[in-house]
């Protein structure tokens, strides 16, 4: 019996750590959730029990699905697909695609986020002007920029967020990033530090994430993701643009190089913890 | 920290050497400066910070705002600002603490005629309000708000027990019953509000009187709302 016992604990160990560690890309964007809660017991990923029962029925999804016919679609004055963009892991490859991202793309010698790489397809391959309204307009559930970011961010649900550091560029970024994340500024002396270094702190009846804290951090930077509240889909750089509103600092331009050097740090933050795609927020 | 600082430099330093040339980045966005093509990966994570802040267009820095000027204007530091960023995650040390709250006592105002409690029933709209300063997308209109831009008090504060207020500062739930009203009480708790680094260097608190964020009577409001034995806080 004993030697039962011991041929059978490592298997069972085998099982249990494979089923822990990998199966998030098989998991709903709920049941990540979920996992992420059961594992932490975090006052902030669990505040919201009824965020997390309508969850499987998110409307991102449904934008999501338009993202993926315009994706599909010819357009544009050169009447081409976004088949051909690289998002990073080569022309049309969205798998993992976003989890990778912001990163250093050689054709522009920048570090990129989603939303900079969309219009710099839709742009040079596509051929739309970068004033035209499917390009210029980044924010609402009925632009093309939010089908387009919510489906192919959607097709890395689950993944470990992954952003590469390997270029310089991207640790120059990444590091000049977390200078500004403890920068105060401002009439009310606000950095992103002032409400994002501590756990279980509360705004009013929100509870904030802790950036040291992987496992909030991940669905802390989960966008696009649906804002209840708002009914719309927002994006990564809405996000941003809401913080630095709140912050009392200036308005920041999307896809500027200060954006990318805010979203390299937070993303490189949830290094490893699973991304909730398209996620739902209050 | 420092440490970390020249560790960070170094390995940028030594990369850059290692890849010799052709990782040149050209600082132009849009509307920005067209300068010479500046090399990311060769600043400190600081200079390059400041550079992305001021030197790139990356913020909307021509905006005007509510307390006149422009919005560039609110990127700049000033001293108590740079010394509390410079801690990170890391608690006050005695230098900086002694600097910071010495800084903070010599820019104490207080106003003609002495601390007087106001309206409690204005203080307690004016800390539950948000509303004020905000710009970018769009800019708060204080022609639009009767009392002013207000404290946000209930952002960070539990105050009284009828709203949710936030824990990122302690909670003030009877405040004025719990300490009385007493001269030194009150002078100790206009300091606080004016500029908390006085006795709390470092605090995350904003400098609502320092930074020009609350006027007098504005403070006088929230005061009674602290103080007075009718307000709610103190029920």
């Amino acid at each position: 019996m004993f030697r039962k016992i011991v041929l059978t604990l490592p298997l069972a160990m085998a099982i249990g750590h494979a089923g822990a560690a990998e199966n998030y890309t098989e998991m709903a964007q709920d049941e990540i959730l979920r996992a992420l809660i059961d594992k932490t017991g975090s006052a902030y990923l669990g505040q919201s029990p009824q965020n997390l029962q309508m969850m499987p029925d998110n409307p991102a999804y449904w934008v999501a699905e338009d993202g993926a016919e315009l994706f599909n679609t010819a357009r544009g004055p050169n009447k081409v697909t976004l088949e051909e963009c690289d998002f990073g892991k080569g022309p049309g490859v969205l798998e993992g695609a976003y989890v990778e991202l912001p990163r250093y793309f050689e054709d522009t010698g920048k570090v990129m986020d989603l939303e900079s790489r969309l219009v710099h397809c839709m742009t040079t391959l596509q051929g739309f002007d970068k004033d035209d309204p499917a390009v210029n307009k980044r924010h609402g559930s009925d632009s093309d920029m939010m089908k387009l970011q919510t489906y192919i961010a959607m097709q890395s649900n689950g993944m470990a967020w992954n952003p590469p550091m390997s270029h310089p560029l991207e640790k120059a970024m990444r590091d000049a990033g977390e200078v500004m994340f403890y920068r105060r500024s401002g009439p009310m002396d606000f950095s992103c530090q002032s409400c994002h270094t501590e756990t279980g702190k509360r705004i009013r009846a929100s509870t904030l994430p802790n950036i040291h804290e992987p496992e909030e951090w991940s669905k802390a930077i989960s966008w696009p993701a649906e804002r209840a509240g708002q009914q719309n889909v927002r994006s990564t750089e809405h996000r941003l643009r809401g913080c630095l509103w709140q912050m009392r600092h200036p308005g920041i331009v999307p896809g500027s190089d200060a954006s990318i050097a805010l979203i390299s740090f937070w993303t490189d933050a949830a290094r490893g913890q699973p991304a909730i795609l398209p996620d739902l927020k209050r | 920290m420092l440490k970390k600082i020249s560790g960070t430099a170094a390995v940028a330093a030594l990369t850059t050497m290692v890849l010799a040339a052709g990782l040149l980045h050209a600082a132009a966005q849009g509307d920005a400066d067209k300068a010479d093509a500046v090399d990311y990966t060769s600043m400190t994570p600081e200079a390059l910070a400041e550079h992305l802040i001021f030197k790139t267009g990356s913020f909307k820095t021509d905006q005007p705002v509510q307390e006149g000027g422009v919005a560039g204007k609110r990127l700049e530091q000033d001293e108590t600002q740079r010394l509390c960023s410079a801690l990170r995650d890391q608690p006050v040390d005695g230098d900086t603490a002694g600097k910071v709250s010495a800084l903070a006592r010599a820019s104490i105002k207080y106003p003609e005629g002495g601390i007087k409690l106001g309206d409690w029933k204005v203080g307690r709209e004016l800390a539950w309000s948000g509303f004020g300063y905000r710009v970018g997308h769009r800019n708060d209109d204080h022609s639009q708000a009767a009392n002013g831009p207000g404290g946000n008090c209930y952002n960070c504060h539990q105050l009284a027990t009828d709203r949710t207020g936030g824990s990122i500062g302690p909670a003030l739930s009877g405040y004025g019953k719990l300490r009385g009203s007493g001269e030194a009480m009150l002078k100790y708790t206009y300091d606080v509000i004016y500029n908390a680094h006085a006795f709390f260097p470092c605090t995350k608190m904003p400098r609502m009187g320092a930074n020009g964020v609350l006027s007098d009577e504005q403070i006088s409001h929230i005061m009674a709302y602290l103080f007075d034995p009718e307000s709610p806080v103190n029920k």
